[in-house]
């Protein structure tokens, strides 16, 4: 391991700060004394305690994503999932975008799924390498959780390599699981916490890549997917 | 209108009040930013409790800065991150051109950070030989027109969607347009090609989390996830008192941060980066660098009042929200952090004689302070500082020499019934002189007097009514107290 210790640069910081830190303690003492300032760590609600939600998790999720121009379908079983693919895919094809190349991730079963896409697709690649993945057209993973109230997918990339193939190509197409909906961002939160230990990459995703750079002016798809669509799976567990 | 200094903050001010264009479009977008945080802000019921909440984790970070930056660096080290300690800009540069150089590294691309603004890296790393290339839209169309950010979150706010055309028109050679979604579009395509090709990728860090020793950034393009996850090596570079103690505490951050910068409720990305990839043939960088920069951050701690500084999480609400900044922009400003929360770093980071004019720069309103998501008392910050720029500024102890006298005669005037009486009856007797179209304005009586000279240059004073309140209580007002 390299770690660039110039005149031990990292003893002198630390020691500027308690040096500073202890010259600030006579000021501290004249506010406490005050009575102002006094800084007391309410307790963090981890989420709970919020309203409970007057909608289900999966149409409040639909609403908040459509919010931030996402698309989102609700699929009951596969049969819907690979119909909701196809429809996305063919209307795709009137577009500019006309995607050619489909990229997938290593998600359990996905493959299967996509093969039975009735639709002409010219290659459909299982996690291409970096340089291949400029040249595809639309990326399609699964996401291991999402937030209902802000309309967030959650992708853990120790669990599925999605990391490029929900960046790269212009269209995103995500399949979330209808129970692994949570309803706040402290939930997703405290869900990531409980796995034994945070994944090197975790990714939220809410809606497609934006900017309002110029004249704050909305432009959808700068560096990230112009187009994200998501599916909800809400039926019995997928078959592999 | 570029490259200022903030020794010239007067003149600059000054120049930026006569560009017709900077300062429609600062209108436009200070406003409009200003009301989607005002809605984003309603949408919570308990705004306020986050707010708090929020400084206390920042109050309670800060006052062990030391305990949660090991803690932070411990983690991340233990998951395969490697650290830099920084003392100064040109130290964190240097740092960052010898992981290049020791690597063989020529290409570089870069995600917005106004800590890497801060410290110039750019110019750097553009002296050792090495191609650097901004990939946010905003700070990719600073780049090529050679200047600097106007604003912390939208860095290209001042110039229009023509000057942006034309210069696309000139740097990239694409056909004139005026279609902002064809801008866009040019800017990412040109810019695949560098992310395909860079060595290194550079960014900021909006939070630490020092009880996992993760980095969170936050962005809407995509083009941090580009940078941290295209180039074999990712080099992170963070203010130290960027940390948070818990992972939980991204809960309050993440609601706030979003709300007041740009009224979202979340922004597009968020990526959680924690160590090194486990297998090589994972996706991401093969290493992951963080450059802790200190650079007179730890200076501020010395006392309560400075320590708030550090609370910032850069979301320019303040900016947005200051009628100085809507009306002269941030260049003026001749600094990297602009608006109110620059002007109280800014003289801390450079020095108060470099800076002496930001502190000022004020009307001291408030309204910073009302819309701060960590409730920085900047005025009471910008107090402080005008009062050290007083007690120790050499040569200014005769000017406060001055300055207290007067204010002990106004004082003693303001306590006493016929001092006061006595001295508008004086006032009302000679104020014709100086009174011109029902004004007291730039006259050429008003010129001899230096502080009513300096006072009347860029606005007027309204003179004393004819009638004081007094003698019109006495005469007409004060009734029998019957009706």
């Amino acid at each position: 391991m390299e770690t660039t210790n110039t005149s031990n640069a990292r003893g002198h910081i630390l020691a500027s700060i308690r040096e500073h830190l202890a010259a600030s303690r006579e000021h501290d003492e004249k506010l406490r004394v005050h009575g102002s300032a006094a800084a007391v760590v309410p307790q963090s609600n981890g989420g709970k305690g919020s309203p409970p939600a007057a909608q289900s998790n999966i149409e409040l999720f639909k609403t908040n994503l459509e919010a931030v121009n996402g698309h989102c379908v609700i699929a009951r079983t596969e049969l819907e999932i690979v119909h909701a693919l196809t429809r996305i895919i063919s209307e795709l094809k009137h577009t500019q975008l006309n995607p050619r190349r489909i990229a997938l991730s290593d998600a359990k079963g996905l493959e299967r799924l996509v093969r039975l896409v009735a639709v002409q697709i010219d290659e459909v690649a299982v996690t291409p390498s970096s340089a291949e993945m400029f040249d595809v057209d639309i990326g399609i993973t699964t996401a291991q959780a999402a937030i209902a109230e802000t309309g967030t997918l959650v992708l853990d990339s120790s669990r599925e390599r999605h990391r490029l193939i929900s960046l790269v190509p212009p269209v995103h197409i995500a399949i979330v699981e209808a129970s692994n909906i949570y309803s706040t961002l402290g939930e997703a939160l405290s869900l990531l916490q409980s796995d034994q230990e945070i994944s090197p990459i975790v990714t939220f995703i809410t809606g497609p890549s934006r900017t309002a750079d110029i004249e704050l002016t909305l432009a959808i798809g700068v560096h990230g997917p112009q187009e994200l669509y998501v599916i909800i799976y809400d039926g019995p567990p997928l078959m592999s | 209108m570029n490259h200022l200094t903030t020794e010239t903050f007067d003149q600059n001010a000054k120049a930026a009040l006569t560009d017709v264009q900077l300062r429609g479009a600062l209108r436009n977008a200070t406003s409009l930013f200003g009301e989607r945080r005002r809605e984003a802000a309603a949408g919570l019921v308990n705004w306020e409790d986050l707010r708090s909440h929020a400084r206390a984790i920042k109050d309670e970070t800060l006052s062990h800065l030391d305990k949660y930056l090991e803690q932070f660096v411990t983690n991340a080290e233990a998951r395969g991150v490697q650290f830099h300690w920084a003392e100064n800009a040109a130290d964190a540069n240097a740092i960052i051109c010898g992981i290049m150089s020791k690597r063989g590294a020529r290409t570089v691309v870069k995600s917005k950070s106004m800590t890497t603004e801060e410290t110039h890296l750019n110019d750097a790393l553009e002296d050792a030989g090495l191609q650097v290339v901004e990939t946010d839209l905003g700070e990719y169309i600073i780049q090529l027109a050679h200047e600097t950010p106007s604003h912390i979150i939208a860095p290209a706010i001042h110039k229009s969607k023509k000057q942006i055309a034309q210069l696309f028109t000139e740097e990239l050679g694409i056909a004139p347009t005026d279609d902002i979604a064809v801008l866009t579009r040019t800017a990412r395509n040109t810019l695949r090609d560098r992310f395909a090709a860079a060595d290194v990728g550079i960014s900021g860090v909006n939070f630490g989390i020092a009880e996992t020793g993760t980095i969170l950034i936050v962005e809407n393009e995509g083009n941090i996830r580009l940078t941290t996850s295209l180039p074999r090596i990712h080099i992170a570079v963070m203010g130290i008192e960027k940390v948070i103690p818990r992972f939980a505490d991204v809960d309050v951050f993440l609601k706030l941060l979003p709300r007041s910068g740009t009224g979202q409720r979340l922004t597009a990305y968020q990526s959680f980066i924690t160590g090194v990839k486990k297998n090589p043939g994972d996706e991401g960088p093969e290493e992951v660098h963080v450059v802790l920069l200190d650079n007179g951050r730890s200076r501020m701690l010395a006392h309560p009042t400075t320590r708030q500084s550090l609370a910032c999480i850069r979301c320019g609400a303040c900016l947005n929200a200051c009628p100085v900044y809507q009306q002269i922009g941030g260049h003026a400003y001749g600094s990297v952090y602009p608006g109110p929360i620059g002007a109280v770093i800014t003289p801390q980071l450079i020095g108060l004689e470099k800076a002496a004019q930001l502190p000022y720069a004020s009307s001291l309103c408030g309204a910073c302070r009302e819309v701060c998501p960590v409730k920085i008392d900047i005025p009471q910050l910008l107090l402080h500082l005008r009062a050290e720029i007083t007690e120790h500024t050499p040569g200014n102890a005769k000017k406060s020499m001055g300055e207290r006298l007067t204010f002990k005669v106004w004082a003693r005037i303001m306590t006493s019934p016929s001092l006061y009486n006595l001295s508008t009856r004086l006032g009302r007797m000679f104020q014709g002189l100086f009174v011109r179209e029902g004004k007291i304005g730039d006259k050429p009586t008003t010129r001899i007097f230096p502080p009513l000279a300096a006072w009347t240059a860029a606005r007027d004073l309204r003179p004393l009514d004819a009638t004081s309140f007094r003698d019109r209580w006495r005469n007409e007002l004060k009734g029998d107290g019957n009706d």
